[in-house]
């Protein structure tokens, strides 16, 4: 392998782990809260054809992306009144949106099957991009791809440093104590929720509009739940999540650059790639680890009396 | 802070719960910068008194002054604004949180966070009220006094001006406690009201300035703590010598011994002998927290004793317990009745099932139709409410629910009877009906009976042991008069010999 295809491998890598990256760092944010969100995958689905058809529809990928987040804001309000209001069961939820976004995507993207709409195109950015190596890797990139650097490290500052989110830590780890405290628990949770999503649509609206530029089912195939899985990865934490969300991309690289060049190795072996590395990453890293990190109070709706 | 003017004071407060006259007539004052010691038994109406003070509940009748002007409490964020703040048992902290974000928890000075100033002001706070702390580290990693004193910062922080402290010490050490009591005179000491509920005497009698004895819901005696010349008479006001609660019970014919304890130690046990025989009720009683929960997990097999000889029904304690069928002679009431002697969501047939499998069941398959009858016939006989054997357990009241675990366990005719502080929260006609039952039950079985209720114990044993740090200070029969005069300080930690 040349100098020259490595570097373009880890430059797809880092474009491929792009949307996972957006995805995993939303459902950080939701979990957060305390609120299990499996629709990831359905949310991604819908927040990646309402920002296609938008940048159809206007010309402006940037309005299709911030479509894009609303669209996946709007699944998870869908889980917000189940899960929040009627406090019904949040896996049951997640799992139903995840079916109910892939049907909704399907069922109005079909028309649109095979078109292309504007999108992010790659641009070197200045001084960066001319740093040897690491610059094109990660500086010859779309603006999305740079917009999601800025994102783990704000989201590490926001649960750190301000208000809203140490509430909202503290509403996923004790909603008891939370209340005692005065505030109110399920704004906070309303918040990350609603938030989460957000990130998602992102993750979603990516694939349509930087990623394939045009429109085909299944556009997601699956990296919903690896976000999901990427979350427990990443221990909760937005830096992990970053190693773990590029991992993945470059395995997805990896196969797809192994398919063109035509191995011995039957393609659909190569396409489970991602999805064992999901298994074998989730398995080594409760391995490894001493305590769960996960939210103390994830999963588990808030009764009134309490 | 004029020292004529109470910080709180309580008039004539009434709180009556069903049947249950919690708070009867109360009227207390609460001064700043001086420590007020609420004592009384369990039941006696302390811990309501302060749910009150609170916000929890509202009192039927009379009023709360603060600072002399009447305030209506009526939520826990009405009594957070008027300065009242309260260290509860179990502490509202977000374990994975460090101390400082716990203490500025809902109390942030603006949107965006300095740890490091966040932390420095509560290192600031914690040293001047003498509490030691690391303002840094995960309220999880700490010990129970520790959060304790995370508690503490919060009301601080929060400036609260009357500090209530529901026994405070019963999750400390010794030596936290120790801590404690300089911190609350610190806190008194910089004009801070201080009421400090308990039941044990020497804290009350060495921390506070002024003592209010609660019995039965009323106040029965309130006195500087100067006045107060011994534990002994600190007891005697406490537990009073009121005329007990009469059940008839007739002397049985003692028969094959049910439980034999030697020397057994635990965590907590210290060197524990004990027997029990058939016909016999032996009510061990104490202060909660002085070993009687290992006690009763040593002989119902939950935990095993580190060193010393048990035998259950005549068998070695790892021989019964590890035998299948184990369940048939022993019966266990919980003290928890809603968390471990029933499924909460589950009917009466099932929960009658859950300890009484042997005899309904044919192969693999569970005979529900007998269950059912014989079920329908032991809520009748018990006088359940309601007599649906249908319901679940959680639709049940306290009273009936302790019925119900007693029809079933009394129906698998038990040898040895563990009952742990059977009557506790019942109303007076359901504590009757209890009692009786158990006395019943002497017929086949040896009872050890744990309990706080002095009367209780007085009313259903034949013999009463004290117990206090782990130890057994004393046994003795239930009509040596001289002893049980004495049961208060022997709870105390005193010892049954030393002169009083």
């Amino acid at each position: 392998m040349t100098p020259e295809i490595l570097l373009a491998l880890l430059a797809a890598t880092v474009q491929a782990g792009t949307p996972i990256l957006y995805a995993t760092l939303g459902e950080i944010l939701t979990e957060k809260g305390g609120i299990l969100n499996l629709g990831v995958e359905g949310m991604m689905l819908v927040g990646a054809l309402i920002g296609f058809l938008t940048a159809l529809h206007t010309g402006s990928p940037v309005l299709a992306f911030v479509a894009g987040g609303l669209g996946g804001a709007c699944m998870a309000a869908l889980h917000g009144i189940v899960c929040i209001w009627f406090m019904g069961n949040q896996v049951v939820s997640g799992l139903a949106l995840t079916i109910f976004g892939t049907g909704l995507a399907g069922f109005f993207g079909t028309p649109y099957i095979g078109r292309t709409a504007p999108g992010f195109d790659k641009f070197s950015l200045p001084l960066l991009g001319d740093i040897p190596v690491l610059g094109t890797i990660f500086f010859q990139q779309d603006a999305l791809v740079y917009f999601s650097f800025l994102i783990p490290p704000l989201l590490w500052a926001f649960f750190r440093y301000t208000r809203w989110g140490m509430a909202i830590r503290a509403a996923g780890e004790c909603p008891a104590a939370t209340r005692a405290a005065g505030l109110n628990v399920l704004a906070y949770r309303w918040g990350a929720l609603l938030g989460g999503g957000v990130l998602v649509g992102f993750g979603g609206s990516y694939l349509s509009l930087a990623y394939t530029h045009l429109w085909t089912n299944g556009l997601t195939s699956g990296r919903g739940w690896i976000a999901v899985a990427l979350v427990i990865f990443a221990f909760w934490k937005p830096s992990r999540a970053m190693i773990g969300a590029y991992l993945f991309g470059g395995i997805m690289a990896f196969q797809l650059r192994l398919q063109a060049m035509g191995t011995a190795l039957p393609s659909s072996i190569l396409l489970m790639l991602p999805y064992i590395l999901t298994i074998a990453a989730l398995a080594f890293s409760s391995w490894r680890s001493e305590r769960t990190h996960a939210p103390a109070a994830l999963g588990v709706n808030m009764e009134p009396s309490e | 802070m004029s020292a004529s003017v109470p910080a709180v004071s309580l008039r004539g407060i009434t709180k009556v719960f069903g049947a249950v006259r919690a708070n009867n007539d109360i009227s207390l004052d609460i001064h700043a910068g001086r420590i007020k010691a609420l004592l009384g038994e369990n039941g006696a109406g302390k811990s309501t008194l302060m749910s009150i003070l609170a916000g929890h509940y509202l009192p039927d009748s009379g009023e709360i002054l603060i600072d002399g002007r009447p305030r209506s409490l009526r939520t826990t964020k009405d009594a957070i604004r008027a300065g009242i703040g309260m260290v509860y048992q179990h502490f509202m902290l977000v374990e994975a949180m460090t101390v400082a974000e716990n203490v500025f928890l809902g109390q942030e000075p603006g949107f965006f966070l300095s740890p490091r100033a966040m932390r420095e002001q509560v290192r600031t706070l914690a040293q001047g009220f003498g509490l030691d702390i690391d303002p840094a580290a995960r309220v999880a990693d700490l010990s129970m006094g520790e959060k304790q004193r995370v508690e503490i910062l919060k009301l601080l922080q929060r400036k609260s001006r009357i500090l209530i402290f529901d026994e405070p010490t019963a999750v400390l050490t010794p030596q936290e406690a120790e801590q404690l009591f300089a911190a609350l005179r610190s806190m008194a000491a910089q004009g801070k009201a201080i009421v400090y509920i308990s039941h044990k005497l020497g804290e009350v009698m060495a921390l506070a300035d002024e003592i209010a004895i609660l019995r039965r819901g009323e106040v029965v005696d309130e006195l500087p703590a100067a006045e107060v010349h011994s534990q002994s008479d600190l007891a005697r006001r406490m537990v009073g010598r009121e005329v007990l609660l009469e059940v008839r019970r007739e002397p049985m014919e003692l028969r094959q011994n049910v439980l034999r304890l030697q020397d057994v130690r635990t965590e907590t046990l210290k060197d524990v002998c004990l027997s029990l025989r058939q016909g016999e009720v032996l009510a061990v009683v104490g202060v909660a927290g002085n070993g009687q929960k290992d006690l009763v997990e040593v002989v119902c097999g939950l935990k095993e004793p580190k060193k010393g000889e048990i035998s259950v029904l005549g068998k070695t304690w790892q021989a019964f317990f590890s035998a299948p069928a184990w369940q048939g002679g022993l019966s266990y009431i919980p003290e928890d009745r809603m968390g471990l002697a029933v499924c909460r969501g589950m009917d009466l047939v099932d929960n009658f099932l859950l300890t009484t499998r042997q005899g309904y069941s044919s192969s693999v398959w569970l005979q529900r139709d007998k269950a059912r009858t014989v079920a329908q016939e032991l809520v009748r006989q018990f006088k359940v409410q309601p007599p649906d054997v249908t319901c679940q357990a959680r639709q049940l009241s306290g009273g009936n629910l302790q019925k119900l675990v007693l029809a079933r366990e009394f129906h698998r005719r038990p040898r040895l009877i563990v009952a742990e502080q059977p009557t506790q929260g019942l109303d007076v006609s359901a504590i009757e009906e209890v009692w009786t039952t158990l006395l019943a039950a002497r017929e086949e079985a040896g009872i050890l009976l744990v309990t706080g209720d002095l009367s209780e114990a007085l009313a259903l044993a034949d013999r009463i042991a004290v117990m206090y740090g782990g130890a057994i200070v004393d046994t003795f029969p239930t009509g040596d008069r001289e002893r049980v005069d004495r049961i208060g300080q022997m709870m105390a930690g005193m010892r049954p010999d030393a002169d009083h």
